[in-house]
């Protein structure tokens, strides 16, 4: 109403992102940590490795898994997630699939990339915000990848409030609330190319409005590289700057 | 290495980023906390044509369009506001007073603000959706401020602050800075800054508005400073009165339910009773049980006392204390008004009567203690206790639009549903397509009524479609009146003859001629209404040697093909009957068999069941003879064509002569019926003529009577008589007979008082005979149509008539009150109605014809069956004048016509009025009347006009959609 | 876990490098579907689908059961899907596949979310009864696109199904058998079709080759994959791809249309294979559907 969304937000503006590269010193060979709005996930990259098992052995190239976890307080219900559980399922294969055709897996051949995502708190946009810390993540590790991968969702609201009988705004970057309320897509691009390497929507839409919402999706996309690429120089400054000042 | 810490990010955005914690409690107890982002701005603009700042920064869509700015340049003053003003509600304001915003003549140039229009959503969604629509139409000039998320006006709940407390703040912080922007503006274009007024009844905000500089005001004081602030006041004071009585409210649950045990040792012992609970059809608050042990029926009145019951349910009451006993009420109300700003979604326990209610109650109550001396109008009264057998079943309607949270489209939400019948109340429905539902007609289930809940919860079952098409509107009267409409299933199919269209009358003498008459010589025709294709009877007549005349009717002789107890018998069974609705016909049996192998068509054979009777030229019945037969009819007239052919004096062969004979004779009848005091009813029929292309009602007449008519149901009329006393006779415990019970004297009492009030008329109802001839003498010299009016209503006293099977009554209860005559049944539709073919089956046994099926001489199957085809019956008459409804709502869409009237019934705040041309009626409910005079029926209206009962009236018939059922209906107003 | 025969290179190539001029195998048009064969079975809600050797069976059943406590107004509808040794030697008992698991998520998020299947009107009393539909997808033979097939399927199923009348008068609960009452269809509010496009780089004009009903080798061959599912009012219920080849909005726009287009002539397609069955259904001495009805018109 009045132009205005349930946040504040206007249309075409993205919630609060804040990203932080290696943030686990330990166990992995890259992590990042990444806020959207409230939304909030952390990602650990391990490998190229040894293969976890023979299975994953792929002769001229690197596989890569991916292994999801939603933290049980994650969302406003307290809900246990298991392993088995299929959108926790879909999700893996999702960000596995999106990775493997971004990352350079013919350099790494008979090994594997392990992502391993936690979900710390959900408000919209998860599948997004996993594919943006994943690819923090790999960088962090240094494993070489096409280009950044973004993904940024977008929605479409609803006309009733708006009585000029123009098409009613897209919405870019939808929090939990309107995620639930309107439909909404996640776009993921390569680099600054506006190719599409991953879509995914659930509700159901006029496929006049998808043209909308895929363009507000993109230009969300090429703005949240815009924030990483950023975070990266800069946290790569000061990796530099501490190297050369030893 | 850093760890998961907040990195600083850009200050300046840092404070536009604010949270908003709240905890949700649920229903169930599970409590959870949510948090929220609010991301606090400065381009929200005030709106003010004033304001050039704002429009400048004005914010654009993905169009690239700005909305136009709302608020005038020079709004207007008032005394004390000379140079103008800007209101500014707060939340109570608009819950409380919303009629008088609406108010055309006052509150323009209102700011909504956020926090408010937050509060009025959580606490009445109708009302919200009547202020969404304000702040979208352009006239008021209503603009809703994001107060929340503007940098300056944000404002964080402090420490101890209750909500309330915050949300006053906020609006008055926002007050504040509205009065500080628009002084800016007006500064910067040199105008005079208009006053932001701040509207609150709360003294300590108003306290504090006050302590902290800003213009406040109630709403009082504010509307004292309006032009016409009478009128205004009388609306703000009459919704302030609910407020103050909201405090002291009541019970806020139904008393529990008594144990079956206790229920039914009261019953037995005599201090409870035990009826059948109906709602009043002009008043939601206040129903009727009719018990045994009383002759009149025990008033039940409020909500508290109906507990829970729904029309038609089996309760059990207990009786109020005889100061309690009350007259019925003579007021119409109607749940709508009683309802209209209610929320379908409340989670806390609210109270089961509103203060709207109660004070319809007490008005009510006041008004009788007045009338105190007409106690032999006093009705004991009576509360429920118990509900033995639930009546609920499907029922269709629509979703109150202002009940439907329209911008949430995926949740599930309760919005209410209003059932087509008025007589039950809405139901509460969880759903998550209300969005997709709005408009549509759908069918709804009731599955609980919880003692903490003012409405009962019922789920959804289906959509018909669209509300107002046809389809949508046929289905839903089938539904809301069980008529059982679906394809006959397999089981039923199997049961027709194999040779299906093909099958013929076999050869004679072959077999299905044993026993039977061969008729094919006589001259049979039938005469039916135009394009009638389930012929049920024919007729022949001719004169006999002796110089009396022979005439048969021949009636389709359906048993023969539905044999008793397989599936199609007990398909037809339980469907009862034919329904006509005015574009289709819902059949009893299938059509192969209706409409072709039964049907009596001319040019074919056909096997029919005859009687036949010799009867003198006076037309008295010398002998009767019942027989199987196979008949020929020679032509299938329709009304008109037969009546042509009979004036038409040159024809005179054999045919026709024969049809002037049967119409001589039944000239004959029907004196000798009208001697015996048979009534002449009035019901108002109309005809809806279609267009043949579109299929829409194109115009609508009354229904015209030929003689041809009158002799075609003379000779029904005769064989239904005669056929009942030859299947009494050889079944005296179960012959399937039909009565019409003498009206109590009583029915007419207000008839009779009416008649003699206002036409010095006197009404005698101790014989059929004597209300005959009295209503004969009702006429007005100046009103012709008064007659019409007088019969129609004097129909209305009547009882209804009813099927029985005879073991159940004594024999003088047989008779038929308005045909006059000891011995009544139905013959001559077996096609469609079954009650003519248990009588066919039990005639065919009388006359050894076939041996009589078990179910139609034990006495319980009988009763069974019976009990079942008196509601199919009425449910088809009910469904058929729905439809004609239905119809004559569409033919008048769009046409506001002024049409005579008659007024048919008075109350203090209404009246009915029948408006003859349409054969409809209507209600006209009168907010304010002056005067009533109960006892000479004349209402006063506040212009001065009187009403006065049976008085002609102009009114204009315009058909709206009725809020109340989203049905077209037509509408009357005085013109 | 037995691998798929991996294809040769000169085959690969050979594939390829024609589709690579619009050029399929098996001589279709790229965007032009096998034949779809559909058989019913005796009872409602049985169905056999056939894609060119896709083979998948669908059956649809119900039983009355107590709600889940957080829905008591709702009915609920489940798939299932069984994929074996049968449909091809890749698949393995009890071990689900990625195709598995997409597989039945595309199918859920394309008939179940989109709300294809009207579940309150699956409600018999709040809280108490309500019907439970179960659809068994089983996978016979596997030729590629099984997803499009047995999305075909469900609803070919769903929409041929008959529930049972229940007739709900005061507390008591009827079911009435299927001779008795003929059985009504589900509220299907419209049917949501699966169309996924393969796609295999681009063509010598630069344009993304994005190919319709894959066989089995294409599916193997491909690049990326997208599934729209779409009704034939043009509303899309559902787009997934995830990862494989990137590509231009623009394409997957075009796709997305393209799909509308396709789901129109499939629509048809399965009405009029559920009419032809009803007519063979009634078929004896009598015309049913007229003998059956009993609204007439006057």
């Amino acid at each position: 109403m009045e132009g205005l969304r349930n946040d504040g937000r206007r249309w075409n503006e993205l919630r609060r992102i804040h990203c932080q590269l290696s943030t686990s010193s330990t166990n992995a060979d890259g992590s990042s940590y990444i806020e959207q709005g409230f939304t909030k996930v952390l990602c650990n990259v391990t490998g190229p490795a040894e293969p976890s098992s023979r299975q994953k052995v792929k002769q001229d190239a690197a596989t890569v898994t991916c292994e999801v976890y939603f933290a049980a307080f994650s969302g406003t219900d307290r809900i246990k997630r298991g392993r088995n559980d299929k959108k926790v399922q879909e999700l893996q294969t999702a960000i596995q699939k999106t990775f493997a055709s971004v990352i350079l897996t013919h350099l790494f051949s008979r090994s594997e990339i392990t992502i391993s995502i936690h979900i710390l708190s959900q408000d919209g946009g998860t599948l997004a915000a996993c594919i943006n810390a994943t690819t923090l993540a790999l960088i962090d590790a240094g494993i070489p990848l096409k280009d950044y991968v973004c993904a940024c969702t977008s929605g479409q609201s609803t006309s009733i409030f708006d009585n000029e009988g123009s098409t009613p705004d897209p919405w870019l970057d939808v929090n939990y609330l309107e995620e639930s309320d309107i439909p909404s897509l996640t776009v993921a691009t390569v680099g600054e190319t506006e190719k599409i390497v991953a879509l995914s929507m659930e509700n159901k839409v006029r496929i006049e409005m998808l043209e909308g919402m895929i363009a507000v999706g993109i230009s969300g996309c090429a703005k949240v590289k815009g924030i990483m690429d950023a975070e990266v120089r800069r946290y790569g400054k000061t990796r530099l700057e501490a190297a050369t000042g030893e | 290495m850093t760890s998961i810490k907040r990195m600083l990010v850009d200050p300046s955005s840092n404070d536009s980023i604010t949270s908003k914690v709240y905890i949700r409690s649920a229903k169930s107890g599970k409590v959870t906390k949510i948090v929220r982002e609010i991301y606090l701005r400065t381009d929200i603009p005030c709106s003010s044509r004033l304001c050039r700042a704002c429009l400048a920064n004005a914010p654009v869509d993905s169009n690239n369009r700005s909305r136009p700015f709302v608020l005038s340049e020079k709004p207007a003053g008032t005394t004390q506001y000379k140079h103008g003003h800007y209101l500014m509600p707060d939340t109570n304001i608009f819950l409380q007073c919303m009629d008088a915003i609406e108010h055309k003549s006052a509150f323009y140039d209102v700011i909504v603000l956020q926090t408010v229009l937050d509060e009025v959503k959580n606490q009445s969604l109708p009302l919200y959706n009547r202020l969404v629509s304000l702040t979208k139409a352009d006239e008021k000039r209503f603009y809703v401020f994001h107060n929340e998320f503007r940098q300056e006006t944000h404002v964080k709940r402090g420490q101890e602050e209750s909500i309330n407390d915050r949300n006053d703040r906020a609006i008055r912080v926002a007050c504040k800075w509205y009065q500080k922007h628009i002084e800016q503006a007006a500064a910067s274009s040199s105008a005079t800054a208009p006053a932001i007024v701040m509207l609150t009844n709360d003294k300590a905000n108003l306290a504090k508005a006050k302590s902290e500089g800003l213009n406040s005001t109630d709403l009082n004081g504010y509307v004292k400073g309006l032009k016409n602030a009478d009128e205004l006041l009388d609306m703000i004071s009459s919704s302030l009165q609910d407020l103050e009585k909201k405090a002291n409210r009541g019970a806020n649950v139904y008393a529990e339910y008594f144990s079956l045990p206790k229920m039914n040792t009261g019953v037995r012992n005599g201090t409870l009773h035990q009826g059948t609970f109906h709602t009043s059809t002009y008043n939601s608050l206040e129903g009727t049980v009719g018990v045994p042990s009383f002759d009149k029926h025990l008033l039940i009145v409020g909500l508290e006392n109906m507990n829970r019951a729904i029309d038609g349910d089996q309760v059990v009451v207990e009786l109020l204390p005889q100061d309690q006993w009350k007259k019925q009420s003579d007021k119409l109300v109607d749940q709508d008004t009683l309802t209209k700003n209610e929320n379908a979604d409340v989670d806390e326990v609210e109270a089961i009567v509103t203060e709207r209610e109660r004070r319809a109650l007490i008005d009510e109550a006041k008004r009788i203690q007045r009338s105190q001396d007409e106690s032999q109008k006093v009705q004991p009264t009576a509360k429920i206790v118990g509900v033995l057998k639930r009546n609920w079943r499907s029922y269709v309607g629509h979703i109150d639009p202002n009940s439907v949270n329209r911008a949430k489209s995926g949740g599930q939400q309760v919005v209410f549903f209003r059932p087509l019948d008025k007589k039950i109340p809405r139901i509460r429905v969880f759903t998550r397509q209300a969005t997709q539902l709005l408009g549509q007609r759908i069918v709804v289930n009731i599955d609980t009524w919880d003692r903490t809940s003012r409405f009962p919860v019922g789920h959804f079952v289906r959509a018909l479609g669209e509300l107002e098409s046809k389809e949508a509107e046929t289905e839903a009267l089938l539904l809301e009146y069980d008529v059982q409409y679906r394809p006959f299933p397999k089981a039923v199919l199997d049961c027709l003859p194999s040779e299906g269209h093909d099958w013929i009358v076999p050869e004679k003498g072959t077999s299905g001629w044993e026993k039977r008459v061969d008729l094919r010589d006589l001259l049979v025709c039938s005469i039916d209404p135009p394009g009638c294709q389930d012929i049920d009877d024919a007729l022949h007549a001719r004169l006999l040697p002796n110089g009396n005349y022979e005439a048969g009717v021949h009636i389709a002789d359906v048993s023969h093909f539905v044999k008793p107890n397989n599936a199609m018998d007990d398909e037809a069974a339980s469907r009862g009957t034919t329904v006509y609705l005015v574009d289709k016909r819902i059949d009893m049996l299938p059509p192969l068999l209706g409409t072709d192998l039964c049907s009596l068509k001319p040019y074919v054979e056909r096997y029919a069941f005859s009687v036949i009777w010799e009867m003198t030229p006076d037309a008295k019945i010398v002998n009767t003879k019942f027989t199987k037969s196979v008949i020929k009819s020679r032509e299938a007239f329709a009304y008109k064509a037969a009546q042509m052919r009979i004036d038409d004096k040159s024809q005179t062969d054999p045919l026709t002569e024969g049809m002037r004979i049967l119409l001589m004779l039944s000239k004959k009848l029907k004196q000798a019926r009208m001697d015996a005091g048979a009534l002449n009813l009035a019901s108002p029929e109309v005809k809806i003529h279609m267009e043949s292309e579109t299929s829409d009602p194109a115009s609508i007449e009354v229904k015209e009577l030929l003689e041809t008519n009158s002799l075609v149901e003379e000779f029904m009329l005769c064989a239904n008589i005669s056929v009942a006393r030859k299947i009494y006779e050889a079944f005296p415990q179960t012959a399937m007979l039909r009565r019409h019970g003498a009206p109590p004297a009583t029915n007419f009492d207000d008839l009779r008082s009416q008649l003699r009030a206002r036409k010095g008329l006197d009404l005698r109802v101790e014989s059929s005979k004597a209300l005959a001839d009295s209503l004969d003498g009702c006429v007005d010299p100046q009103e012709a149509y008064f007659n019409t009016l007088v019969r129609i209503i004097a129909t209305r006293c009547m009882l209804p008539a009813e099927y029985f099977s005879s073991g159940t009554q004594a024999y003088p209860e047989f008779r038929h009150y308005g045909l006059a005559t000891d011995i009544y049944t139905h013959f001559t539709s077996p096609i469609r109605r079954y009650a003519d073919l248990a009588a066919h089956r039990q005639l065919a046994a009388a006359i050894e014809y076939e041996a009589l099926d078990e179910t139609l001489y034990n006495k319980n199957k009988m009763d069974a069956v019976v009990k079942n085809i008196n509601i199919r019956h009425r449910n088809a008459q009910f469904a058929g004048r729905a439809s004609i409804e239905y119809y004559v709502g569409q033919a008048l869409k769009n046409k506001s016509t002024e049409q005579e009237g008659f007024v048919a019934k008075i109350f203090s705040n209404g009246f009915v009025v029948f408006v003859p041309k349409f054969g409809i009626e209507g209600t006209i409910k009168v907010e304010t009347a002056k005067t009533y005079d109960a006892d000479e029926y004349i209402l006063e209206l506040e212009d001065g006009r009187k009403v006065v009962l049976f008085d002609k009236v102009k009114v204009m018939v315009n058909v709206v959609k009725e809020q109340a059922t989203g049905r077209r209906k037509t509408e009357l107003t005085l013109a | 876990m037995p691998k798929e025969p991996e294809i040769s290179l000169a085959e690969k190539t050979f594939v390829l490098e024609a589709l690579k001029q619009n050029l399929r195998v098996d001589g279709r048009n790229i965007h032009s579907f096998r034949d779809i064969q559909f058989s019913f079975g005796d009872d409602y809600g049985f169905v056999d689908v056939r894609l060119g050797k896709t083979r998948v069976l669908a059956r649809i059943s119900a039983e009355i059961i107590r709600p889940r406590p957080d829905r008591p107004f709702e009915g609920t509808f489940t798939i299932s899907t069984e994929m074996g040794p049968m449909a091809s030697p890749s698949f393995e008992v009890g071990r689900p596949t990625d195709l598995d698991n997409t597989l039945s998520r595309l199918l859920e998020k394309s008939i179940r979310r989109s709300t294809a299947l009207d579940l309150e009107s699956l409600c018999i009393v709040t809280a108490q009864r309500v019907w439970s539909l179960r659809a068994d997808l089983h996978f016979l033979s596997h030729d590629g696109n099984l997803i499009d097939t047995a999305c075909i399927a469900t609803i070919t199923a769903l929409a041929h199904f008959r529930l049972p009348v229940v007739t709900v008068s005061g507390e008591d609960i009827t079911i009435h058998p299927v001779t008795e009452r003929v059985p009504v269809p589900l509220s299907l509010l419209h049917w949501p079709i699966c169309v996924t496009f393969s796609f295999f780089g681009e063509d010598d004009d630069g344009e993304m080759v994005c190919v319709l009903d894959a066989t089995a080798q294409e599916e193997a061959l491909r690049e990326g994959d997208m599934t729209v599912t779409v009704n034939k009012n043009g509303e899309v219920c559902q787009i997934s791809k995830s990862g494989g080849v990137a590509v231009e909005a623009e394409t997957l726009m075009k796709c997305a249309r393209k799909a509308a287009e396709k789901v129109k002539g499939i629509d048809k397609l399965i009405a009029s294979a559920l009419r032809g069955d009803e007519i063979a259904r009634n078929k004896g001495n009598l015309d049913w559907l007229k003998e059956g009805r009993s609204e007439n018109e006057r």
